[in-house]
């Protein structure tokens, strides 16, 4: 659809979809984003020509309701057909925003509005849920993604101040690889869009305490991040509270995860948040924080080495029942204590299409859209076993749904249980929710779900270069 | 190169390295192969050359080696049929087994520096030290982007007059590189100059040399090497006395820390050695601890 004036049009526009109570088709919107290509500043000597939500990457952070519906206007004015993807939304098929489980394009020069109830509450964020194949600049690769925040009805948080902190990777190019195939390597590396030194510091008093929100929004690459001269408690991943929160040097998130972390400001000074990693910190990927009544260099202190564990953040012991994990990780009125969780094996390889190639990918032997399993059952509590065969680690993600993580990093050797035989008994752990899961290179990861959000929803890898080359599955309701 | 190392480099670990080394082959089915070997031989055919030794025979990709990492390398070439006769006091080439050491350091992301030990076993001679060079080069930076992988490397060095009338050459060597897919593509047109010996006056040399492999696997992968040597740019040899020689070649991508090629080559002219058999064996070690937060 050609729009000339949106506001105007607003009442002819395509709705996708409502989720919670009717809405009329036009109902005005309560946001707006415009899809559109746009030149950004990532340093005076990086400039990047790529696509962004209103003209910024970030985009415009959005803050909704818990509960309460909404309706985003997105105008697309690139050259391609878009869709926005509410990433960690327990929300509709129609409106999730993936062409896989029937959300419509939106044509280019055309706009729609998104209407849904958005639940469950905490960080989220929003995407382009689009191929990019063998252009890395487009989809994730380009500056399409922004902050979304799901306020709950009550915050028990207590903080003096929050800041929303994306780490993006621009610049892609392929890159010959040590597992023999071709994958992107970027040049530059950015904070919030700016290359260290070109943007805004976080600005801070002494004896605050205040809220980092920290997004991967990276198309493909791990990124472990520290903030100088103090110590980071996270109390969330992908935006849900975890059961024991923990006191770390340094964070790690894969691609499309989340971070919620809480910092005491009680070491005046100015400071570099940044990544770990000394040759990604180089690309630019830093941002000073600065003290109130300080100035100076930003100082970094290097941590000798990576560390980071999902599971210090499980329950201390096992005590809950499946049912309480059942009901922190899907909406309120499931019923999964009932019966043991239903097995489904996933099992990821890859295909070697040529050194001068990157490499397809496949879920139990088959790309999409030829990968499948049995449909869900409503209300069926299901344990995925993300068996990974490759060497390459995966941040998978399920659309529609949160799980729970179960175990960890089994090594290979004695996941080959999946098919059948006695294996190596991973150790369980409880109460961490999350919507994406790195899964290490030949190790397994199980998590659990309830299936109690019916309608078709999207399996995938978050790397663009994996999703794009097979490595999805959807999974629908019987 | 100069006429009498037939080089061609590629370092090949796995990642960076391997997709642009020494790939080659495929060439949808043996039909194709034998029709591009057919076509390689018929149209980069004539060459000579006295002289003409085999002492690195490698079609050189375009990456570097990295930073803080040594690529050791052997290369085994042994003339099974080659020059039976002494010409200008230099040694037949027939029957030789040359073994050359070659060690390559990374200087940074977009440089290296190889040093080359070259020996000689023949019989009646036993083994013999030839002479060293030394080889600086520099590529462009990915960060660049360009479509290609492009690099320059320059070699100077001495080698014994009876193993080569001109003992001290230099060569300057282009380098430019592809992979698509399953295939690579690589071509070194390397100009080469005579700095001590008869041909010091004849000028600069056009030796280029160029090769195609095809993937068969993510491990093994075949192709072709073509090196030729035409002579004084501006004066280029009769076919008689250029150099043309085509190798059918294997190379194994075992591990990222490991450079395997084997290969068979014909000479197609009366100065090109008529068969060899050539190896070369690398090793990559890294130097000191490389911390994962680097």
């Amino acid at each position: 659809m050609q729009l000339t004036g949106l506001l105007g049009l607003a009442p002819s526009l395509p709705v996708f979809g409502r989720n919670g109570p009717p809405s009329d088709d036009a109902r005005p919107s309560d946001y707006r984003l415009e899809i559109a290509p746009v030149t950004l500043d990532l340093s005076p000597s990086h400039h990047v020509r790529t696509v962004a939500y209103n003209g910024q990457a970030p985009g415009p952070l959005l803050r909704f309701k818990e509960g309460r519906p909404v309706t985003i206007e997105v105008a697309n004015r690139s050259d391609r057909p878009e869709v926005v993807h509410w990433h960690g939304l327990f929300i509709p098929p129609d409106v999730d925003g993936a062409l896989e489980e029937g959300t419509p394009p939106i044509a280019a020069n055309a706009s729609a509005r998104y209407t849904f109830a958005p639940r469950p509450s905490g960080f989220r964020w929003y995407h382009t849920h689009t191929m990019a194949m063998n252009d890395l600049t487009r989809a994730q690769y380009g500056g399409q993604h922004g902050f979304l925040m799901i306020e709950p009805r009550d915050d028990p948080a207590r903080y003096d101040g929050e800041f929303f902190v994306a780490l993006h990777d621009w610049d892609g190019h392929l890159l010959a690889s040590d597992d023999g195939a071709m994958n992107p390597g970027y040049t530059v590396a950015t904070i919030n869009g700016k290359v260290m030194g070109h943007g805004e510091p976080l600005r801070v008093k002494a004896g605050q305490t205040i809220l980092l929100h920290v997004l991967n929004s990276s198309p493909t690459e791990v990124h472990w991040v520290a903030l100088a001269g103090h110590r980071l408690q996270v109390i969330a991943l992908d935006g849900n509270a975890v059961p024991s929160p923990q006191t770390v040097n340094m964070i790690r998130l894969a691609p499309a995860e989340r971070a919620c972390v809480l910092v005491e400001m009680n070491n005046p000074g100015v400071w570099v948040l940044g990544e770990v990693r000394k040759h990604v910190q180089a690309l630019g990927m830093a941002i000073a924080l600065e003290y109130e009544n300080r100035s100076g260099n930003p100082v970094w202190t290097q941590p000798p080495e990576l560390v980071w564990n999902y599971a210090q953040f499980a329950r201390a012991q096992a005590s809950g029942s499946h049912a309480d994990d059942a009901n922190a990780a899907n909406p309120p009125g499931a019923d999964a204590s009932a019966e043991s969780p239903i097995v489904v094996p996933l099992v990821f390889e890859s295909k070697f299409r040529g050194h001068g190639a990157m490499e397809r990918w496949t879920i139990n032997g088959a790309s999409y859209p030829d990968a499948r399993v049995a449909p869900l059952i409503r209300g069926r509590r299901y344990r995925l076993q993300f068996v990974n065969r490759s060497i390459d680690d995966h941040p998978v993600h399920l659309h529609r749904h949160s799980f729970e993580l179960r175990s960890l990093g089994v090594p290979l050797s004695g996941a080959r249980n999946v098919a059948g035989a006695p294996g190596a008994t991973p150790a369980d752990i409880h109460g961490i929710i999350k919507d994406v899961v790195l899964v290490d290179a030949n190790t397994r990861t199980d998590v659990e779900f309830t299936a109690d959000n019916p309608g078709a929803s999207l399996f995938h890898c978050h790397q663009q270069n994996h999703m794009d080359l097979g490595f999805m599955l959807l999974l629908d309701y019987a | 190169m100069p006429d009498w190392v037939m080089s061609e480099r590629s370092r090949g670990a796995w990642g960076a390295r391997f997709v642009r080394f020494v790939r080659f082959a495929g060439l949808a089915g043996l039909a194709g192969f034998a029709r591009f070997a057919a076509f390689c031989l018929l149209t980069a055919a004539p060459w000579v050359t006295h002289a003409q030794a085999n002492y690195e025979i490698q079609v050189y990709g375009a990456e570097t080696v990295p930073p803080g990492t040594l690529m050791a390398e052997l290369h085994s070439n042994f003339t099974l049929d080659g020059q039976k006769y002494q010409i200008d006091g230099v040694y037949p080439t027939n029957h030789q087994e040359h073994e050359t050491v070659e060690l390559t350091e990374g200087l940074n992301d977009w440089s290296e520096i190889g040093f080359y030990i070259f020996t000689s076993e023949q019989d009646g001679h036993g083994v013999q030290w030839v002479g060293d060079h030394i080889r600086p080069r520099v590529r462009v930076p990915d960060s660049w982007g360009w479509p290609v992988g492009v690099s320059v490397s320059t070699e100077i060095g001495f080698q014994r007059a009876a193993y080569s009338t001109d003992t001290w050459t230099w060569e300057i060597r282009p380098i430019i590189d592809k992979s698509i897919g399953r295939w690579y593509f690589a071509v070194n047109p390397a100009l080469e100059r005579t700095l001590h010996g008869p041909d010091v006056n004849q000028g600069l040399g056009f030796a280029p040399s160029a090769k195609i492999s095809y993937d068969f696997t993510r491990v093994v992968s075949g192709g072709i090497e073509w090196y030729a040597d035409y002579g004084a740019i501006g004066n280029i040899a009769s076919v008689h006395n250029q150099q043309q020689q085509v190798f059918v070649v294997t190379d194994l991508n075992v591990s990222p820390s490991w450079e395997i090629n084997f290969g068979v080559g014909i000479g197609a002219t009366g100065s090109t050695d008529h068969l060899i058999v050539k190896a070369i064996l690398g090793r990559r070690f890294d130097w000191g601890h490389h911390s994962p937060v680097d």
